[in-house]
């Protein structure tokens, strides 16, 4: 196989999983510093409560 | 006494600040179309269909501008396929010359124009490589009004209907996506642009662009999400059950295609997104408020609810096929 075509998908796989990484740590700060406190007890009673709607 | 004064010409100071940052960012998006690029040709403007026009600084010479030689004119993708001069005429003043071209010349392509050697007052004034295009601000109002009605994503293109229909049963569901989806679409393409120009082109990734824009309009979506639910939680239980909804939408996928196949700018790109995310907000509100009152409508069992939707869905797009093949400017 052609060296550049190798050099391109390896390049590829480098650059987008710089992108892939670069945001996963920007969102999982952002759930960090913008998380919202939700009552444990909400999601325990809808447990409980008759499926459907 | 001299605090307050202290105090008064602080703030108006920086009032003048911000002014002149607006006015430079105006006076900048007027004049990238105005520019030329030769210091003695003022404008060079398509007149007619078959004339550009080219006012310069000076008299020129008549000699100089009967010697066809001296011009050519060609479309800027393709320097090689020079345009059929019929005649070069110099306004009486000497002023102005207008170059007729044998054929129609499309102004939708910007063209170039190589006047040589002009000649005024006996003195050379050097070559001039002219770049002839559409005022600017006209180009970037057509792309908007385009995308938003002559071509409109919904009505024109068939694009993101699951979500067209799903959302257009009542007028403030219709408004409330509509608008989720102008904000997101927005941010979304802008983000697109930028990868696409300064990321994937520079490493010749541009294959890859239907990946990156599907990660990149899931990324928005999701990070609109969780800051909104915190910054503005009102906001966020009126918008948040549309916000999971964008990302199930084609629009937003084929926006930032249709931004990396024409190569647009940052400008043109902002009208389109722009433009596409009004014309599902317009699209949206129209159908709502005739499925609002379709609610009340004597229909044939067998056409109740959706079928009668697809209908009228179509009776729009016959309408919108009125704007079609229209051009402003």
């Amino acid at each position: 196989m052609d060296p550049l075509y190798i050099k391109l998908a390896l390049g590829g796989l480098t650059v987008l999983g710089c992108i892939g990484i670069f945001f996963g740590i920007g969102l999982g700060l952002a759930a960090h510093k913008f998380a919202v406190e939700t009552d444990p007890r909400v999601e325990a009673v809808q447990e409980v409560l008759a499926g459907g709607q | 006494m001299t605090r307050a004064f202290v105090h008064k010409t602080h703030s108006s100071a920086q009032v003048n600040h911000y002014l002149r940052i607006v006015i430079f960012f105006i006076s900048l998006l007027l004049f990238c179309g105005c520019r030329t690029d030769h210091r003695f040709v003022k404008k060079a403007v398509f007149k007619d269909s078959h004339e550009i026009a080219i006012t310069f600084a000076g008299p020129v010479d008549e000699a100089w501008a009967e010697n066809m030689a001296n011009f050519s004119v060609y479309e800027k993708p393709d320097p090689d396929i020079l345009s059929d001069i019929r005649s070069v005429v110099l306004s009486p003043d000497r002023m102005t010359l207008t170059i007729h071209a044998k054929e129609p010349i499309s102004q939708e392509i910007s063209h170039k124009v190589v006047l040589k050697e002009i000649i005024s007052g006996g003195v050379s004034q050097g070559t001039a490589y002219l770049t002839v295009k559409k005022l600017y601000i006209g180009h970037l109002f057509s792309i908007l009004m385009g995308a938003m009605i002559i071509q409109n994503f919904v009505f024109s293109k068939y694009l993101g209907l699951c979500v067209f229909f799903g959302t257009s049963r009542k007028k403030s569901t219709a408004v409330g996506m509509g608008i989720t989806f102008t904000i997101v679409i927005i941010a979304a393409s802008l983000m697109s642009w930028f990868f696409y120009q300064f990321v994937l082109k520079p490493f010749r990734l541009d294959y890859l662009q239907l990946v990156v824009f599907i990660g990149l309009v899931s990324l928005t979506v999701q990070g609109v999400d969780t800051i909104l639910r915190k910054v503005n939680p009102a906001l966020f239980k009126a918008f948040g059950v549309y916000l999971v909804l964008v990302i199930a939408n084609c629009i937003v996928i084929a926006v930032p295609l249709i931004l990396a196949d024409n190569e647009y700018n940052l400008w043109e790109s902002l009208m389109l997104a722009t433009g596409a995310g009004l014309g599902f907000l317009i699209a949206l509100f129209l159908m709502s408020c005739v499925r609002e009152r379709l609610e009340f409508a004597n229909i044939p069992e067998s056409y109740r609810g959706l079928p009668i939707a697809f209908i009228v869905a179509g009776l729009f797009a016959l309408a919108f096929m009125g704007f079609s093949g229209m051009s402003l400017f």
